[in-house]
């Protein structure tokens, strides 16, 4: 009402002004009697008024659908008047709407062939990886030494392109299984076994007791692989440090602590490094990093309802604490 | 003797695949012509199949399905897909086993053997004992048992892999990273001091046969086992 208001202010002046200019008129030209005056004034008024009620209510909608605040889609696109205002308006809107929609449409497609492709090329990239692996496989020499290890980069690298490639798309690939954790860690240690011969660092695997927990065990063996590959790489340099990884329940939760004696992370990184790209100090010393693994880390445990922290003490080493709900026995 | 169809596009894989089959005595053909893999499949008539996803024209599904139709034979998958749901996939048309790339030779090798087990009886099994002699020294890798000029000892299964590696690289320094990667999944904890440990016991089983000094410590590098006992056979 009032928008409708505001938008007639100006016809309504220049009536009233209108009236004010004959009425004086006629004065000017000798005609006195106020009485039969008013009563044009009024009959013309209420023609008026009636005017404007009658176009108000065929376009209430019309400027109750411009003064409401951001309504959603669909009932922007609900119109039941006929006016042509409000027709044309409509149409406007629609027309907008669909547009928009096709736009969203290509992209939400180019996005999807984007991850297809990376999907597939990935995969095709894994054959000569494989090609390479067997080639190598009964080699002593350092050359071929090196080669694997180059090798084992490039298949992280591929890993990790494939995972941040499918988190959009967690859903559809998730696979969610009654797993025996201390399982899950030994066989991402053992694979992860060149890694840590390499380095001279060795894990220490501590469990009190067997712990069930519910959880897909592909990604979670990448989770556990991007922290062991952490881990290895801020304790190397220094021999007979180790890794622990102990087990243990907490309530009812299971967690899993990943502890390493490296350089540990700066405190004021600390709250920034489940960041996206966030390399800090750390990352700017070794050229590893892509500031993704953490993130990935935390993206992929909340999706999966376990619960990530981190502890560290610069020269002293870093914490991370994987929580799970235990699978009730 | 098993013969092995092998259908994969990339050549090179193929190559190194059947060369190592080759040593264990399977008979293997592999597929040129990816539009005629059945026809392939009916002339050879083999006890397994090797089968990657991603293939020109059709993919392993489709050929899997394909060779259900005609056979029970085991049919292994070769895919670099990891995730669960690609394997259920893969086993609900029909596949045994799943191989992901890359893969190692004994992986491979232990889950062919453990498919031909299982659908031809135990006498597949004996095909594949495996034993390296140097000089009249005989390790025998899956029964576990080491014999010179008619004594026997028996060795554990770390003991067994770790000569394994120094008889087929006699005369030749095995550097540590490779006897630790060769005998980590046996142990709950390895460190250095773990492989200094086993290979003092491999010593004391030698010596236990005679034979002294055969295995050398190379300083920074790794050991190396020189045969220098006497073949009385």
């Amino acid at each position: 009402m009032k928008l409708y208001l505001r938008d007639q202010a100006p016809l309504i002046a220049l009536y009233i002004l209108q009236l004010f200019l004959i009425t004086l008129v006629y004065r000017l030209d000798g005609y006195r009697n106020a009485e039969v005056s008013l009563y044009a004034a009024l009959l013309s008024s209420c023609l008026f008024a009636g005017y404007l009620l009658i176009r108000y209510w065929r376009n209430r909608t019309f400027y109750a659908r411009l003064s409401a605040p951001s309504p959603t889609t669909e009932e922007l696109l609900n119109n039941k008047q006929q006016t042509p205002l409000s027709l044309s308006l409509h149409r406007l809107i629609k027309g907008q709407y669909r547009r928009y929609q096709t736009e969203l449409q290509q992209y939400k497609h180019k996005l999807d062939s984007h991850i297809q492709f990376i999907n597939q090329w990935v995969h095709q990239m894994k054959t000569p990886v494989s090609v390479i692996h067997l080639i190598i496989q009964h080699q002593d020499k350092p050359e071929f030494t090196a080669i694997g290890d180059e090798l084992d980069r490039l298949r992280k690298g591929l890993d990790m392109v494939l995972y941040t490639a499918r988190l959009d798309t967690f859903e559809k690939d998730f696979y969610v299984e009654e797993l025996d954790l201390e399982q899950v860690v030994r066989s991402v240690t053992s694979s992860q076994r060149r890694l840590f011969i390499r380095s001279r660092i060795f894990p220490v695997i501590e469990f009190e007791r067997p712990l069930r927990i519910t959880s897909d065990e592909k990604w979670l063996s990448f989770v556990m692989t991007q922290l062991v590959t952490n881990a290895v790489r801020y304790s190397a340099g220094e021999e007979h440090r180790q890794i622990r990884f102990r087990g243990y329940q907490s309530g009812s939760e299971a967690v899993l602590d990943i502890q390493d004696e490296g350089i540990g992370i700066p405190q004021g990184d600390l709250p920034r490094v489940f960041d996206p790209y966030f390399t800090g100090e750390n990352g700017r010393l070794y050229q590893e990093s892509t500031g993704m693994g953490l993130y990935l880390v935390q993206q992929i445990c909340s999706r999966m309802g376990h619960g990530v922290e981190i502890e560290s003490e610069e020269g002293r080493g870093t914490t991370v604490r994987i929580k799970f709900k235990l699978t009730n026995v | 003797m098993f013969k092995i169809f092998i259908v994969e596009d990339d050549k090179k894989l193929v190559s190194l695949l059947e060369e190592h089959l080759h040593k264990f005595e399977y008979d293997t053909r592999s597929v040129t012509d990816f539009a005629a893999v059945l026809s392939d499949f009916r002339s050879y008539d083999p006890h397994l199949v090797l089968l990657d996803i991603n293939l020109p024209k059709y993919d392993g599904y489709y050929w899997c399905r394909q060779i259900r139709g005609l056979s029970t034979c085991p049919i292994i998958f070769i895919s670099a897909r990891e995730g669960k749901m690609d394997q259920v996939m893969a086993l609900e048309n029909g596949a045994d086993d799943y191989l992901t790339k890359p893969f190692d030779y004994e992986i491979a090798v232990a889950k062919i053997s453990s498919q031909l087990r299982r659908a031809y009886g135990s006498y597949a099994a004996s095909q594949q004992t495996r034993s390296v002699t140097v000089s009249g020294l005989t390790l025998d890798v899956d029964r576990l048992y080491l014999t010179l000029n008619g004594q026997k000892v028996e060795l554990s299964h770390t003991e067994a892999k770790i000569l394994e590696e120094l008889l087929t690289r006699q005369e030749q320094v095995v550097s540590r990273d490779r006897l630790l990667d060769r005998i980590w999944d046996d142990q709950s904890f390895v460190d250095d001091n773990t492989l200094n440990v086993y290979v003092t016991r491999v010593r004391k089983k030698l010596s236990g046969l005679g034979v002294q000094d055969a295995v050398q410590t190379v300083r920074g590098q790794g050991y190396r086992l020189l045969p220098n006992w006497e073949d009385e056979a």
